[in-house]
């Protein structure tokens, strides 16, 4: 087991499970047969197992710990590296591109729910807003459209001030149906609102940065590159800043703060921790990623309606949230892959893709209720490897 | 070691065998060459019942074309979930049209789908045949060679509608509408076509698809005193809004749009307050047609688990048109579309078929509906038009 330990521990400890990910998920993503794709479940299945029976689990997980920046380097690496296998293959661009827009906004629902412990139920109308925003302002104005991201984040920030009163002055229960009934709101405004396209929907125009065209491909020599490849670089920016956001917030005294906050709140303010002060930062943060990554999807999707963004995809952020493990953004991420891709491979079963589906998370809460990678306590003492 | 934990996954990995097994072994062999096509439609969800049947009718159309001995081509169906929601659907067009070895697809029930959609087809050039999404925009705000739509939109539609309902003198009208885009759009066109008639719009009343009481509603209506209520949404809340018309003692003309005309608004309502209501749907109903009842038989042959629904001899002939045109030209994407533009006047299960410059069949029939003695019976056909019956004035 040592000796196991100390191969892990290294540069190599990375680079052998990175490689058999990527192999994994390149042939995962190109299964189209039923035979392919439960094949490529069977040997996730069978890996998982076998890495639990002989405790490697503990071994990756400190290794992780030890060797972030690593592994981190690892991951961007390995989605590059699937991003360059797939350069001509548009649609597993397209879901690639949607995790990572998914994951952004889960990264924003973590930060409300895993750290400040805000419910938000819904997280989808806030994705919603970034991307309608994107809509009307690449239609209605003369923005630069690299600016629109960022404005798509602050309107969803600003419109979640209209919620923040009702959260701040309800908890539990009453706070969920709050966030519920905007939810449910949302989709109705957006439906009788003829100005925002009604429940037709409304196209958005690509994005352009200094005059890169995002919807037409590029050509390199021989190759042609799909044009999605420009959105899924840039939404791979979008997630690393996302993602080194909250870890940063989750180390600092911040996400201390905010860990009290959700852990005991009259202990916190009897600690001197203005508990509202938090719980508005968080909820505010949350949705300006949210909203980030809705503005980004919505010009990769090229057209949005409120069908997109109802109450039903708010709970499918927050499934990811619960599976990948509450708290833990390396959860989220290996949450999302699963949540986008297994109800598309599923197609391959028509009409009882849902189903199966079901049965798989069901399957989940039975065997394994925390979530995939539950969060680790905080360790303040020594070195936690 | 721990043994609990070896059992689970035991158990997981035989679920997991189970599934991989289920559904393998189902394609037959061919010794012609293979040529796949494709169709997308709302397979999961609300809208289920009408995408599975339309499903069901292209394969259908595709099993009988590989039993019969001749042509050169062998087809495989691929069909894929948009669930009637527009990622959904992009995400599905992208994989489908990306798909090189797919030559044309059946797809679509959803207008909000389709909108989002046409421009990944454009994109890739997949040509498509649109089988039930009625918004004119889907094949008027652009010009792609590529799609084309054998539904009328629902201007066709509304044209009729408005068109009969001049016909029979009526010139005051009452408007009910549910705010979804099937009746915002079906009001904005009859509204229009309605007006230029000469006939008037007394109040327009926007309501949510799931609401129960019209009171309000129709207690304004009431004192305006129209000659028809005109009611654009679906079935269920043209129940409830006929009954309540009864309740507040409206005796106006009860017209609907596409969405009344199903049997459910009959038993729903019960014969007597149902009678004389109207309705207009897009083609011919299927005994009408001299191939109606030979599609039924071999529909109902091959035991499929759901009913055909509305949509289904649309898909049909879609998808028949689209193996067509990859007998006479091979598998070509460029060669389909152009030779699916070119059809004109093709005799089809669905009556007529004609592509104009937009790629819209520009044939569309719109068969007007009304209730007779507990049944829909198509306009012509009732003791209504033949004038034994009156319609309320």
């Amino acid at each position: 087991m040592n000796r196991v330990a100390v191969f892990f521990s290294g540069l190599p400890g990375c680079i052998l499970p990175a490689l058999l990910l990527l192999a994994w998920s390149s042939f995962f993503l190109t299964a189209e047969d039923q035979i392919s794709v439960f094949l490529s479940l069977i040997s996730l299945a069978a890996c998982v197992i076998v890495a639990v029976r002989m405790r490697w689990g503990n071994v990756l997980r400190d290794s992780i710990a030890a060797h972030e920046r690593l592994w981190d380097a690892c991951l961007i690496a390995i989605m590059l590296a699937l991003l360059v296998l797939f350069r001509e293959d548009h649609y597993s661009l397209f879901l690639l591109g949607t995790i990572m827009a998914y994951a952004t906004a889960v990264m924003g629902l973590n930060v409300q729910l895993g750290y400040a412990g805000v419910l938000n139920f819904s997280c989808a109308s806030f994705f919603g807003v970034g991307g309608y925003t994107a809509a009307m302002l690449m239609a209605g104005t003369g923005l630069p459209p690299l600016l629109t991201l960022p404005l798509g984040g602050a309107i969803a920030a600003l419109t979640g001030c209209v919620l923040l009163l009702p959260v701040l002055r309800t908890s539990g229960h009453y706070a969920a149906l709050v966030t519920m009934a905007f939810a449910l709101l949302f989709r109705v405004f957006l439906d009788v609102s003829e100005w925002f396209g009604g429940p037709q929907g409304i196209p958005v125009a690509p994005l352009t940065i200094a005059g890169l065209d995002f919807s037409r491909g590029i050509s390199w020599g021989d190759t042609e590159f799909s044009f999605y490849l420009k959105y899924d670089l840039l939404l791979l920016l979008v997630l690393c800043l996302a993602y080194s956001l909250t870890r940063r917030l989750e180390r600092s005294w911040i996400g201390l703060a905010l860990d009290a906050v959700r852990s005991d709140e009259v202990a916190s303010a009897c600690f001197g921790i203005n508990i509202q002060r938090w719980k508005i930062t968080a909820f505010t943060l949350g949705n300006f990623l949210s909203g980030l990554a809705g503005a980004l999807y919505a010009m990769m999707l090229a057209y949005i309606s409120p069908a997109n963004f109802t109450f039903a995809d708010s709970l499918l952020f927050l499934s990811i949230l619960l599976l990948g493990g509450i708290g833990n953004i390396q959860g989220v991420l290996v949450a999302t892959v699963l949540v986008v891709i297994i109800p598309e491979k599923f197609q391959v079963i028509q009409e009882y893709r849902y189903l199966i589906y079901s049965a798989l998370v069901l399957l989940m809460i039975v065997f394994r209720p925390v979530g995939l990678l539950p969060r680790k306590p905080r360790v303040y003492t020594g070195n936690p490897a | 070691m721990n043994p609990s934990i070896f059992r689970k996954s035991l158990l997981v990995c035989c679920f997991a065998l189970f599934l991989a097994f289920s559904g393998a072994g189902l394609q037959p062999a061919e010794a012609k060459t293979t040529v796949k096509v494709g169709y997308i439609g709302p397979l999961t969800g609300g809208n289920s019942s009408i995408g599975l049947g339309a499903r069901n009718a292209a394969e259908l159309a595709i099993m009988e074309r590989n039993k019969n001995p001749g042509g050169e081509y062998a087809f495989e169906l691929v069909s894929l979930d948009d669930e009637c929601k527009p990622n959904i659907g992009v995400q599905s067009a992208t994989k489908m049209a990306a798909d090189k070895s797919i030559f044309g697809a059946v797809t679509h029930y959803c207008s909000a789908v389709a909108l989002g959609t046409v421009d990944v087809y454009h994109r890739f050039g997949l040509p498509v045949i649109i089988y039930g999404a009625v918004h004119p925009d889907i094949t008027y705000a652009h010009n792609y060679p590529e799609v084309l739509r054998i539904i009328g939109t629902l201007i066709n539609q509304n044209q009729v509608a408005s068109k009969f309902m001049l016909s029979q003198g009526y010139k005051r009208f009452a408007v009910i509408h549910d705010t979804t885009d099937y009746g915002k759009s079906h009001k904005e066109f009859f509204t229009k076509y309605i007006t230029e008639g000469g006939a008037k719009v007394l109040a327009e009343f926007g309501v949510t698809a799931d609401q129960q009481d019209f009171t309000v509603e129709l207690t304004k209506i009431k004192s305006l005193n129209p000659e028809v209520i005109w009611f654009a949404g679906l079935y269920p809340q043209g129940v409830r809004i006929r009954a309540q018309m009864e309740k507040l003692g409206i005796n106006a003309q009860f017209q609907g749009v596409s969405g009344l005309k199903s049997d459910a608004f009959i038993t729903g309502i019960g014969p007597e307050l149902a009678e004389g209501c109207l309705s207009f749907l897009e083609g011919s109903p299927l005994e009408k047609l001299p191939k109606g009842e030979e599609f039924m038989k071999a529909y109902t042959a091959r035991d499929f688990k759901n009913a055909p629904d509305a949509m289904a001899p649309f898909s049909y002939v879609a998808m028949s048109q689209i193996m067509d045109a990859v007998e006479k030209v091979g598998p070509d994407r460029k060669k389909i579309a152009q030779t699916l533009r070119a059809i004109k006047g093709e005799d089809t299960l669905i009556g007529k078929v004609s592509y104009d410059d937009h790629g819209q069949n520009s044939e569309p029939y719109v068969s007007k509906y009304v209730v007779q003695d507990g049944k829909w019976l198509v306009w012509e056909d009732s003791e209504y038009a033949s004038g034994k019956r009156n319609l309320k004035k």
